[in-house]
C-alpha cells in the first residue's frame, strides 16, 4: 500500500532542499536582526533567473544566476530597512510584490513570454546513494537519479553552523541580532553586518529558486514557488533560529510537501477529496506554527530599527 | 510636546507635514515614471506617448471612466481591509483567502434566495461579511491564543482557501440548472437579478453594458466608515493605541488580544467584500477560473494611500488606470505590456521608502520645534505613523 513511499521520499527530499537553502537565508537575515518575509520574493526572482542563466551557462551556471540575482533583489531589502528605516515586514511585503512583476518583466525579456519559459531545460548529472539506492520495498527510488544539489543542502549544515557559531563574523552577526548597540560599541559596524546577512539570505533564496525552476521542475512558471518562502520562514521559527534544527523542521515540510503528490492513495488520506489532500502542507505550517511558536526566543533585536551609526 | 505651541501654528505645521508627505509621494513617482521612461526609450517608443496613451485609456471618454472604476471597486475593499489591520500594528496577508471563501459563501445567499426579492443583494453582502469573518477568525484566533505570526498563517490559509473554493464548485455550489455535458466550465447556479449589484451605468450615461454598480458607492462609504471607526470611535482609538505603542495601551487598560481580534474580524468582513464585483457585477455566478490576487494588489494598495481610508480611493484609482493601461499599450505602443506591471513594482517601492523618510524628517522636525534633541526621536518616530 505504500508502493510509492521512496518516491515520496525523493520528492521530500527535493522540497526540503528548497525549504532548507531558504531557511538558512532567513536565518542569517534575521540573526543579524533583519525580519525576512521577502524570502518568497528573492526565491521568485531565483526561480527566473535561474532558468535564464541555465540556457545560457549550464545547470552549474544557472545555479550561480539565481545566486547572484537574489542577492542583488535582496539588495533592496537591505536599503530599504537598514538604510531607510522601513519596517521590516513592510518591506519585505512589498518585495514580494514587487517581486511578482520585476519576474514577469524579466519573463518577457528574457523568454519572450511574460509567465513561463520553454521546457526542457537540462539538469545537473543525477547521482545514485551507494547501498541506499539499493533498499527493498520501493524506498531505494528515494536515493536514486538525486541532485547533487540535495546533498550539497544537507551538507551545508556543517560549513554554515561552524560560520554562525565558530567565526568572527557569525559572533558579530549574532550579537547584531541580540543588542545593536552594544555591539556597536565595542566598534563593530552594525549596517555593513546586516548588508552583507541580507543579500547572503536573499543569495540562497535564490539558489532555492533556481533549483526549483530547472532541477525540480523543467523550466520557469509564474506562482512556481507556491509560498515555499513562506513555509521555509515557518520552519526557521521552528528551529528556534537554529541551522541544526533547521534540518529537522526543513525535512518535516518537505515531507508535508510530497503528500499530495504521492500518498494520496494511502490509508485515511485516501478517505479525503482531493483538494483536501492538497490543504495539508499548509495546515501542517500552520499547526506546527501554532504549537510551537511560544516555545521558540527569536532574536531579541528582530525587528526594530537600529538608530545608531548612520546618518538616516 | 505639542502642547506648547499656539492652534495657529499647530496647524500649519500639520500643513507643513501633509505637503511634505505630498512631496514625498511626488518624487517616488517621479522616480518610477523615471525608470519607466528608460525602460520605454530602451525599447525605441516615447516615454509621453506611452503614458498618455494609458491616462488617455481611462480619462479619455465616459465609457472609459466607468470601466476602471469597475476595476478600482473591489481594490478599495481589499486595500481597507488591510489598512484596519494595518493600523493596530497586524498584516492581513490573507484577504486573498478571506474573499476566495467569502465568494463562495455568498454563492450560497446569491443562488437560493432569490425568494428575498430586493432584500436578497443587501443579504448577499452579509454572507460575505461572514464568510470573510469566519475566515479571518482563524489567524485572529491563532494569533492572540498562540502568538503564531498572522503573516505566516494567513498566507498558508490562502493556500487553503483555494483548495476549498475548488471543492465547493466541484460538490456542494456545484450547477444544476444545466447538463454536465453543455458546461465545460465548472462555476455555481445562475444568480437571480434580484442578487445582483443594481446598475448605475444610466446615471453617468454609460448605459447598462458598463458593469458600474452599487458596489462603488458602497465602497466609497466603507471608506468614509473606517475612517469613521479609526478617528472616533472607541475601539478605533484602542486600535491605534495598540498599533502604536502595545506597551502603553496595556497599561492603559485595553486588552490587547480582544482589540486585535476586534480588529481583525472588521477586516475580514471588508474582505469578504471584495469578490462581489466579480460575482455580482461582472459575472452573476461564480466560476472556477474566478480573478485571483486581488488581496494581495490591497496591500499594494494600501500602501500607496499611506493606509489613510481617503488616499486608499484615490490609490486604487491610480491603480486602476496603470492596470486598464495595459490594454492601451497592447494596442497603441510596441512596448511590451509588462512595463506597467514593472512600473506598479517601482512606484510601491519607493513609495514606501519615501514616505518613511518624510516620516522621519517629520518627526525630528516636531522634537527640533519642541526643543528636543535628536537623541531620542524613537517614540517620536512612532507618534508621527
Amino acid at each position: 500500500m505504500f508502493s510509492n513511499l521512496g518516491n515520496a521520499f525523493a520528492t521530500a527530499f527535493e522540497y526540503f532542499t528548497i525549504i532548507y537553502l531558504t531557511g538558512l537565508g532567513g536565518l542569517f537575515s534575521e540573526r543579524s536582526g533583519i525580519v525576512n518575509i521577502g524570502l518568497e520574493g528573492m526565491m521568485i526572482i531565483g526561480t527566473v533567473s535561474g532558468a535564464y542563466g541555465v540556457v545560457h551557462w549550464g545547470p552549474v551556471g544557472g545555479l550561480a544566476f539565481g545566486f547572484l540575482c537574489g542577492a542583488l533583489y535582496a539588495l533592496i531589502h537591505a536599503a530599504a530597512t537598514v538604510t531607510f528605516k522601513v519596517d521590516h515586514i513592510v518591506s519585505g511585503v512589498v518585495i514580494n510584490l514587487a517581486a511578482v512583476g520585476v519576474a514577469r518583466f524579466l519573463s518577457q525579456l528574457w523568454f519572450g513570454q511574460a509567465t513561463q519559459s520553454n521546457p526542457g531545460e537540462p539538469h545537473l548529472h543525477t547521482l545514485n546513494i551507494p547501498l541506499l539506492s539499493k533498499l527493498p520495498w520501493g524506498l531505494g527510488a528515494a536515493f536514486q537519479n538525486m541532485s547533487p544539489m540535495v546533498i550539497v543542502a544537507f551538507l551545508l549544515v556543517f560549513p554554515v553552523s561552524y560560520l554562525l557559531y565558530r567565526t568572527r563574523f557569525g559572533l558579530r552577526l549574532r550579537s547584531t541580532g541580540e543588542n545593536p548597540e552594544a555591539t556597536r560599541s565595542l566598534g563593530v559596524a552594525v549596517a555593513p553586518i546586516q548588508y552583507a546577512a541580507v543579500m547572503l539570505s536573499g543569495a540562497l533564496a535564490g539558489l532555492a529558486g533556481a533549483f526549483l525552476a530547472f532541477e525540480v521542475n523543467d523550466h520557469w512558471r509564474e506562482g512556481q514557488t507556491v509560498g515555499l518562502g513562506f513555509i521555509a520562514l515557518a520552519a526557521l521559527i521552528l528551529s528556534n533560529w537554529d541551522p541544526k534544527r533547521l534540518l529537522g523542521a526543513a525535512m518535516l515540510f518537505g515531507f508535508a510537501q510530497a503528500i499530495p503528490f504521492w500518498l494520496n492513495d494511502a490509508p485515511i488520506i485516501r478517505l479525503l477529496p482531493p483538494e483536501f489532500v492538497r490543504m495539508i502542507p499548509y495546515v501542517v505550517t500552520i499547526v506546527a506554527i501554532a504549537g510551537f511558536v511560544g516555545k521558540v526566543r527569536p532574536p531579541a533585536a528582530a525587528g526594530r530599527a537600529y538608530e545608531g551609526g548612520s546618518s538616516l | 510636546m505639542a502642547t506648547s505651541v499656539n492652534t495657529f501654528t499647530a496647524r500649519r505645521e500639520r500643513l507643513t507635514e501633509l505637503l511634505m508627505q505630498v512631496v514625498a509621494f511626488m518624487a517616488a513617482l517621479a522616480f518610477a515614471l523615471g525608470v519607466g521612461s528608460l525602460i520605454i526609450l530602451g525599447y525605441h517608443d516615447s516615454p509621453i506617448a506611452v503614458y498618455s496613451a494609458v491616462v488617455k485609456f481611462s480619462f479619455g471618454s465616459l465609457d472609459g471612466f466607468s470601466r476602471m472604476l469597475v476595476i478600482a471597486t473591489p481594490l478599495i475593499f481589499s486595500a481597507l481591509a488591510v489598512s484596519v489591520c494595518y493600523k493596530a500594528a497586524m498584516f492581513n496577508i490573507g484577504v486573498e483567502g478571506q474573499y476566495l471563501v467569502a465568494m463562495a459563501v455568498a454563492t450560497i445567499a446569491a443562488a437560493h434566495f432569490g425568494f428575498l426579492g430586493v432584500l436578497q443583494f443587501p443579504v448577499v453582502l452579509v454572507f460575505a461579511m461572514i464568510g470573510g469573518m469566519g475566515y479571518a477568525a482563524i489567524p485572529a484566533v491563532l494569533k492572540v491564543k498562540t502568538g503564531a505570526h498572522e503573516v505566516v498563517t494567513t498566507i498558508m490559509l490562502n493556500g487553503v482557501a483555494v483548495s476549498l473554493v475548488a471543492w465547493a464548485l466541484r460538490g456542494p455550489l456545484k450547477f444544476t440548472d444545466a447538463s454536465g455535458a453543455f458546461n465545460v466550465n465548472l462555476r455555481s447556479d445562475l444568480f437571480p437579478n434580484s442578487a445582483m449589484a443594481p446598475n448605475l451605468g444610466h446615471l453617468l450615461g454609460v448605459g447598462t453594458d458598463v458593469p458600474l454598480n452599487l458596489l462603488l458607492p458602497i465602497g466609497i462609504g466603507c471608506s468614509a466608515l473606517v475612517w469613521f471607526l479609526l478617528k472616533r470611535t472607541r475601539l478605533g482609538y484602542e486600535a491605534r493605541a495598540v498599533g502604536s505603542s502595545p506597551g502603553s495601551a496595556r497599561a492603559g487598560g485595553i486588552s490587547i488580544g480582544a482589540v486585535q481580534i476586534k480588529v481583525f474580524l472588521i477586516s475580514g468582513a471588508l474582505a469578504g467584500l471584495v469578490g462581489m464585483q466579480q460575482i455580482l457585477g461582472l459575472n452573476n455566478y461564480l466560476p472556477l477560473n474566478y480573478e485571483a490576487g486581488l488581496g494581495f494588489t490591497g496591500i499594494a494598495v494600501a500602501f500607496l494611500g499611506q493606509n489613510n481610508p481617503f488616499g486608499i480611493i484615490a490609490a486604487a484609482i491610480m491603480w486602476a488606470v496603470l492596470s486598464r493601461g495595459q490594454d492601451a499599450i497592447l494596442i497603441e505602443t510596441s512596448v511590451p505590456v509588462e512595463i506597467i506591471i514593472i512600473l506598479q513594482a517601482i512606484l510601491i517601492l519607493t513609495v514606501v521608502i519615501a514616505f518613511q523618510v518624510a516620516k522621519r524628517q517629520i518627526a525630528r522636525r516636531r522634537l527640533r520645534l519642541a526643543g528636543v534633541q535628536d537623541q531620542d526621536f524613537d517614540d517620536a518616530d512612532e507618534e508621527a505613523a
